[in-house]
């Protein structure tokens, strides 16, 4: 019982964190149609930014700005300096050109800082333990928990109440239709590629605070498990964002945690029996849990 | 398309050319300088089968995959764990599993051996590939990559996990590369020639078009799926013995995108599009990692520089590829034409009439069809008009096997036709043209047209055929023939889409709008066509217009609709003069 | 008002519009009528800036609109209601309405949303409803609602009683006219040709992408020109052939 608690906690950590990221792709994909391939790269921009301050002093005390900071303004100039061009593209394009900039992105930590990691300090109670009725966790768990939440009640504030969240909406059903509202094709999307770098930021300091090291290639693989996570929730749907991210991360930490008791030795096959699963879920499935009808109009 | 001999030196001649053009510009380049030239050589040359083999699937059937180079890494460690000498495996793999203890290999057993332990995998893999839809595909093939990286570094006793394997026996000089090499040129020339080929390349090209023309999704994407996995492990297994060595991070997602780099830099539909990015590629993978100043950057990372940049511009500037459609093998195909003698054969007016009954369609709380029913009789021609609204294109849909859910019945004679899908409509006789124009926009006139001959030829054998040439004078397209279908006027595009509907050698012809856009001059040239054709293959026709002119002209019989139910049926000036048709169309007086 | 002077868009390969002019007068009611496939709609949205026209120019109070951004025509006091109404379906009835007056400043932004709720009093009882659950009439109501949240000195609408049940047809004409009894000037593409031109002032009859009559909406409706134009019978082809046309 402990251990399923304490693994379901490891499982709503690793799976918030994917939430907030299939979150940022599902939104991109509901206004432009892009499964964009270099979102994680604004995890590593965060990741640089943090690096860069501490090298002269830097406190985790304001760190979170600096790298959600970073993380828009880049979000942002990846759509002013790459997809702006190719925006009435075909997906495949698109896709493509999202790929060319995590590429670009990457050569480009590589040749001017170092291929090699580049440690800064992490907050001091990161790991830090308490119990609760015997069950120890970390003060992290609770924070990534607790900051998630968060983060997805502003989302929710600002797709909700604000005019520029009704407007991202109502161009992700239909752009044209927006535009006869009065919305700025060009000021909806370039906000919508704002608040994704809002939430890729926000899940860089949840990141960034357990593992503080940059690294030129570290967006890729939670940039991977976000993609899927915002498939299987089904591309475009806000909800099957955030049910896909934390879906997959349970389905992580589970396997993990009970394989080995099924078979001894499993355990290293993990991630392989979590992505067989995914496999086969998505010959099921193929639009994902939360199907989105206008999704499909390409 | 011609026979098979005239298909396969079609594609040996344009192999040849392509292959004996990048040995002269490789023998140029390490005619000076030394081994390390060569293993540059050696290397595009592995790419190059690597690259032909994910042509085959993503550049015929217009499906990403992230997954190929799992495949590959599969070939490349089945090579290693039968090639590599039995004292050395006995050494490296103390606990191989499968008794491969006792295995050991001659590099060619060792090549098929490879070849076929991984298409039987993706064999079985590619049920799901082919059977996914949308996005699906490309996330089953970027999951399976995870899957077997997993595998590979963690089935130590069949892999040695990260480490890798070393000392197998190394291939001499680059010769057998290029021998691969032609070969994947050869294949994926020809797998372009076959039927199935051209079947992919339809599904790229309009996803609900080719069902329609009787053409399966699946079965094409599955062959080429298949073939394509049988080309990668062929490239995989040749990396292999080329290094001698094996280790998970030789064909890693990196690795895919490098490949996939050079597919789409060239342009991703053709071969010669394929070849000429390989060679770019590396060439200016090899110029950017001499360029880098040692002294202050990081000078390894240039390449990935360069190709980020080139992918970019590509995509930004050229997002068809620098050849785009431009192709060697097309060029031959069109060169080598020759017209075929044809004896005219009479066209035999079908004897089975189409009657659909009581259909009834709800979408979503809205009733778009209520009892909706009509009859076209064999060599008629029958108009169905409607107000906006009225259901026409939803009937169209249910007789068709678009709209699946629907209640009422379709036949064609005693075969029913209720709950046919698209492809099934299709072979079973009735060929349709959409309303917003679907042809296949890259392919020639006549490759739109052959495309259908070729599935009348399996599946309409018991009909008169009619002949692509005679069908492409009828519409007057001859002159365009070897233009692509894109490139025509409205009118001519109209017109083609009529005659690879013909070409299915249909019993009915069903037409959705086929005047729309066109100017009054243009829909009167239209009735000619239309009942020339129809003539010519001896079948009915169903035709959709709201062109009311158009309509009377070319009707023997007109259906009226409104609100999803019939009207008003008769002869067009029965219609004409039916004063509730007059007040669908114009409205009720206030 | 609106005075659209030679206009020729084009989709592709496709011509859907040959040079067709008309004109608006403030104050008036103008109904644009003609067979499916016409192209009453390409004119209504390449008026909106959904389209550009590849020749001609189009002028609104006297400003020359050619090719302007959807956007800055609200601004300047221009609405499209378009065909098949196309309200956000996710969104609710009250973030449809939001939306609408997106060019609106903010203080006014409450003060149109309450006025909206008081007229259109269907919409007021399924305010928090997300609009794919209202049924035809409510969305068609829901679609004018919100595109006079910009407050247009233009309305354009385009098939206002599309799909709908009789009943609701009159409700929609009933709107109309109470429009235009406000003073606001519309131009309305209606396949509910007859009824349409007997309320407006002025009609335009397009086929084939040329304007082929016009005059009082009265006379038009009784026209044999109209009657041909639905029910068949051309009237010769004497039309023009696009370039590249007939082969």
């Amino acid at each position: 019982m402990t251990k399923l608690l304490q693994t379901l906690v490891d499982g709503l950590g690793v799976g918030s964190t994917y939430a907030l990221l299939a979150l940022g792709i599902s939104l991109i994909f509901g206004v432009m149609h892009l499964v964009n391939f270099a979102h994680g790269e604004l995890i590593t921009v965060g990741a640089y930014t943090a690096y860069f301050f501490f090298l002269h002093g830097g406190s985790w005390w304001w760190m979170p700005f600096a790298i959600i900071g970073a993380a828009v303004l880049a979000s942002m100039a990846t759509e002013f300096l790459a997809f702006r061009w190719v925006r009435n593209a075909s997906p495949f394009t698109l896709l493509l050109t999202s790929f060319a900039i995590e590429r670009l992105s990457h050569a480009l930590w590589q040749i001017f800082v170092s291929p090699k990691q580049r440690a800064f300090p992490k907050p001091s109670w990161v790991f830090n333990q308490f119990k609760i009725a015997g069950v120890s966790f970390e003060v992290m768990d609770i924070v990534t928990i607790g900051v998630t939440i968060a983060t997805l009640v502003i989302t929710a504030v600002v797709f909700k109440r604000t005019l520029f969240g009704i407007s991202v909406r109502g161009a992700a059903e239909d752009f044209d239709a927006a535009r006869l509202m009065g919305v700025r094709a060009n000021r909806v999307i370039s906000g919508a590629f704002g608040f994704a770098g809002f939430l890729a930021g926000v899940a860089a300091c949840l990141i960034l605070m357990r593992t503080p090291a940059a690294e030129p290639s570290m967006g890729s693989d939670w940039l991977l498990k976000a993609v899927i996570a915002a498939v299987i929730g089904g591309l475009g749907s806000f909800t099957g964002a955030v049910v896909g991210g934390v879906v997959l991360g349970l389905l992580e930490t589970l396997t993990r945690a009970y394989l080995p008791e099924v078979a001894t030795g499993w355990d290293k096959f993990s991630t392989a029996v979590v992505f067989i699963v995914i496999a086969i879920f998505f010959v099921i499935r193929p639009d994902g849990i939360f199907k989105v009808s206008h999704a499909e109009r390409v | 398309m011609g026979s098979f001999v005239v298909r396969m030196g079609r594609s040996m001649l344009g192999s040849a050319v392509l292959i004996a053009a990048v040995a002269a510009l490789a023998l140029a380049y390490t005619s000076s300088g030394g081994a390390s030239r060569e293993s540059l050589v050696a290397e595009m040359l592995s790419n190059f089968i690597l690259v032909l083999g994910i042509q085959i699937f993503i550049g015929n059937t217009g499906v990403l995959s992230f997954g190929h180079m799992a495949f590959a890494q599969i070939a490349a460690y089945a090579t290693a764990v039968v090639a590599i000498p039995l004292a050395a495996k006995a050494k490296a793999l103390p606990d191989i599993p499968f008794g491969l203890d006792n295995v050991h290999m001659n590099p060619f057993a060792a090549t098929a051996f490879a070849v076929v332990v991984t298409v039987i995998i993706g064999a079985l893999l590619g049920v799901a590939v082919s059977r996914a839809k949308g996005l699906a595909p490309t996330m089953i093939t970027l999951a399976l990559l995870f899957v077997v990286d997993q595998l590979v570094k963690n089935w130590k006793e069949l892999t040695r996990g990260a480490g890798g394997l070393s000392g197998i026996p190394r291939i001499e000089g680059n010769g057998w590369l290029y021998v691969g090499a032609l070969v994947a040129l050869i294949t994926a020339h020809f797998f372009q020639e076959t039927r199935i080929g051209r079947f992919s390349i339809a599904t790229r090209e309009d996803e609900l078009a080719a069902p329609a023309l009787g053409i399966r999704l699946f079965t094409s994407r599955y062959v080429a799926w298949v073939v394509s996995i049988g080309l990668t492990a062929l490239g995989g297994s040749l990396r292999a013995q080329s290094l001698g060595s094996v280790n998970p991070k030789q064909f890693t997602l990196d690795a895919g995108i490098l490949v996939l780099v050079m597919l789409v830099v060239g342009g991703m539909r053709t071969i010669s599009g394929a070849v000429l990015g390989t060679v770019l590629i590396t060439a200016g993978n090899e110029l950017f990692r001499q360029l880098g100043d040692p002294e202050r950057l990081d000078i390894e990372r240039f390449p990935d520089l360069f190709l980020g940049l080139a992918m970019l511009l590509t995509m930004v500037l050229r997002p068809e590829g620098i050849l785009g459609d431009h192709d060697l093998a097309g060029w031959l195909r069109r060169k080598m034409y020759r017209r075929a003698e044809v004896t005219p054969t009479p066209a035999v007016v079908g004897t089975r009439p189409l009657t659909a009954r009581e259909v009834e369609v709800v979408f979503g709380g809205f009733t778009a069809l209520d009892g909706a029913a009509l009859t076209v009789k064999p060599a008629e021609v029958v108009g169905l008009i409607g107000p906006n609204g009225a259901g026409k294109t939803t009937l169209f849909n249910v007789i068709t096997g678009l709209v699946e859910e629907h209640a009422g019945s379709v036949r064609l004679g005693d075969d029913d036709l209720t709950t046919a899908g698209p492809v099934d409509v299709a072979r079973s006789g009735l060929a349709r043209t959409f309303q917003n124009l679907r042809l296949f926009q890259t392919l020639s006139v006549r490759e739109n047209v052959a495309l259908t001959a070729l599935v009348a030829a399996r599946h309409r054998a018991h009909r008169v055929r009619p002949d692509v040439d005679v069908l492409l004078d009828a519409a007057g397209l001859t002159e365009f023939a070897d233009r692509s279908a894109g490139t025509l006027d409205y009118g001519n595009q109209r017109r083609l889409e009529l005659i690879r509907a013909a070409a299915l050698a249909p019993e009915y012809l069903l037409l959705d709008e086929p005047t729309s856009g066109m100017s009054d001059t243009e829909s009167l040239a239209m009735v000619d066509s239309v009942r020339s054709i129809a003539a010519l293959i001896g079948a009915g026709v169903l035709v959709i217009d709201h062109d009311l002119g158009f309509i009377t002209r070319i009707s023997d019989h007109i259906v009226v609709l409104n609100e999803g139910r019939v009207l008003a049926e008769g002869t067009p000036d029965q219609v004409r003069a039916n004063p509730a048709v007059a007040e669908a169309y114009l409205g009720s007086q206030a | 008002m609106l005075e659209v002077d030679g206009i020729t868009t084009r989709y592709g390969a496709i011509t859907a519009l040959h040079g067709a002019s008309l004109e608006v007068r403030a104050g008036e009611l103008v109904a644009l009528v003609g067979p499916n496939g016409a192209g009453k709609t390409t004119l209504l949205n390449t008026v909106a800036g959904l389209l550009s026209p590849a020749t001609g120019s189009v002028r609104f109070e006297g400003v020359d609109i050619t090719g302007s951004e959807p956007a800055d025509l609200v601004r300047a006091g221009l609405a499209l209601v378009p065909e098949h109404r196309r309200i956000f379906k996710d969104l609710t009835v009250e973030e449809n309405l939001k939306l609408g007056a997106a060019t609106v400043p903010k203080a006014e932004r409450k003060q149109r949303l309450d006025e909206a709720a008081e007229v259109f009093t269907v919409l007021r009882a399924k305010w928090n409803t997300s609009a794919g659950f209202l049924s035809g009439g409510e969305a068609q109501q829901l679609a004018v609602a919100r595109a006079l949240m910009s407050n247009p000195r233009l309305l354009l609408l385009d098939e206002p009683t599309l799909g709908l049940a009789p009943t609701m047809v009159d409700v929609v004409f009933h709107l109309l006219e109470d429009l235009r009894s406000q003073g606001r000037t519309m131009l309305v593409v209606e396949q509910n040709a007859t009824r349409a031109l007997q309320l407006a002032d002025r009609g335009y009859l397009l086929r084939t992408g040329n304007i082929v009559a016009s005059g009082a909406g009265a006379d038009l409706a009784a026209d044999a020109e109209l009657f041909d134009s639905f029910i068949g019978g051309h009237a010769a082809a004497t039309t023009d052939t696009p370039p590249g046309g007939a082969t």
